[in-house]
């Protein structure tokens, strides 16, 4: 925690934040038109309530339809059952509104949607319908990126359903949530770029928080990340996820992410 | 009969030759790009311009965004097409400066050069010169910053076709 708040106040002090490429959450950007993204997400999360460690597989597939409209669909693979099992699946999509550019800086808006499925049993109070919860959320983001620095941030509105067939949502719980966050981040290798084959490094830290509208309960996370880049084309991201504060119940809040990512440019007209 | 056969295979020839001298080459664009400042953002305009027809190469300044773009022989690639593929990659153009033969910039009376079916409105006076290349900067919505564009507005106020955005139609000026 103490080294959490000395990483975000380096972060303040360098006139904030990186690029925006972020690991749990979305930029306002998009990716390019006709570009097709393949990602392997990772994660692997400790368990609160029993022992041992939550793992979830989420294979990505993202493509940029035009400038401003972005398509991505998940699948959501996990070892709750102490095997791989697939569990289910989403579909996210995200147009981009409202730009201005300048020269190394821009300003962006975007309004977002996604819908999931999944047949797990529900074991926590917190909604998450990225891998957890059958459900829907739609929300909005903001880019901002000055130079080296991209400032994002984002509010949404999430609503769980049942996960059928087998577990319908807890009567007893509140099935929608305000979620809000809150990324920085910052390239901080290379200082002068000679070609495209160098590697970038960006840092990252990213503020995430839910509120059940119902009940108020609410959680705050923090997740500071590195991201390497690799020639201009190819994404790792490792991250670290941890409460900051919470008052629900959630199953395995604490843990580590690990990405790979792939762009394929021009794959369709 | 025979005569008439000449004279028509010499007036074809004729066309023939002016219609190629008039699908004038663009030798050279450079673009600057804005809105980004990472390489992964840069190699994807690279990645769209390079995939336009009739682009032949690329050369990219990664530190200030400046993409060189050169053209096949023949090419008759317009700016608009470029300016497609930077905004397909997420991005805008800051500024773009066309290299071409003096040759090719006859300007008519009214000040106005047609090329492949373009209109470019000359904005100051035509080159010096009658050889050698020129450099030239369009002044259109899309092709200077944002910012930089509400100020054009005001300041060409009185060129009837520049607030129009016609997208055919360029707003030029020569710079060197």
């Amino acid at each position: 925690m103490r080294k959490l708040s000395i990483i975000f106040t380096l972060f303040l002090l360098q006139g904030l934040a990186a690029q925006e490429l972020f690991v749990v959450t979305d930029p306002a950007s998009n990716v390019p038109a006709g570009s097709l993204g393949i990602r392997l997400g990772q994660s692997i999360f400790k368990e609160q309530m029993k022992s041992g460690y939550s793992y979830h597989l989420m294979p990505e597939v993202t493509w940029g339809s035009n400038k401003n409209l972005m398509l991505r669909t998940s699948m959501f693979v996990s070892n709750r059952n102490s095997q791989l099992v697939t569990e289910g699946g989403s579909l996210y999509a995200k147009y981009r509104f409202f730009s201005t550019d300048d020269l190394n800086s821009h300003f962006r808006l975007a309004a977002f949607g996604r819908y999931s499925f999944n047949n797990a049993d529900i074991h926590q109070e917190t909604i998450e319908i990225m891998g957890h919860n059958t459900g829907f959320e739609t929300g909005i983001v903001a880019t901002k990126l000055i130079k080296k620095v991209a400032i994002s941030s984002s509010v949404s509105f999430e609503k769980a359903l049942d996960n059928k067939p087998n577990y319908p949502f807890p009567s007893t719980q509140g099935d929608h949530a305000t979620n809000y966050s809150l990324s920085f981040g910052k390239l901080m290798y290379p200082k002068k770029y000679t070609n495209f084959k160098q590697t970038n490094i960006n840092l990252m830290v990213e503020f995430i928080g839910q509120t059940i509208n119902e009940n108020g309960k609410s959680y705050l996370d923090a997740v500071p990340a590195i991201q390497f880049i690799i020639q201009s084309q190819a994404r790792i991201d490792i991250a670290y996820r941890h409460e900051l504060y919470s008052s629900m119940l959630r199953s395995a809040p604490n843990g580590i992410y690990l990405n790979l990512e792939y762009t394929f440019f021009n794959i369709t007209k | 009969m025979k005569n008439t056969n000449l004279k028509f295979i010499l007036i074809a020839c004729l066309v023939l030759i002016a219609s190629v001298k008039s699908y004038s080459q663009i030798s050279k664009v450079e673009i600057i790009a804005t809105g980004l400042t990472c390489s992964m953002c840069s190699n994807a305009i690279n990645k769209q311009l390079k995939a336009t027809v009739g682009v032949d190469s690329v050369s990219t300044d990664l530190n200030t965004n400046t993409f060189l773009v050169y053209f096949k022989k023949d090419s008759k690639v317009m700016p608009r097409v470029l300016k497609e593929g930077v905004e397909k990659a997420g991005f805008f153009i800051g500024s773009f400066v066309i290299t071409m033969p003096v040759e090719n910039l006859k300007a008519a009376s009214d000040k106005t050069i047609s090329l492949n079916g373009s209109t470019f409105i000359l904005l100051n006076e035509g080159p010096n010169g009658s050889t050698g290349e020129t450099k030239l900067k369009i002044y259109d919505k899309g092709y200077v910053t944002q910012k930089e564009y509400k100020k054009l507005l005001k300041m060409f106020s009185k060129v009837a076709s520049y607030p129009l955005e016609n997208e055919d139609d360029y707003h030029i000026k020569i710079i060197i």
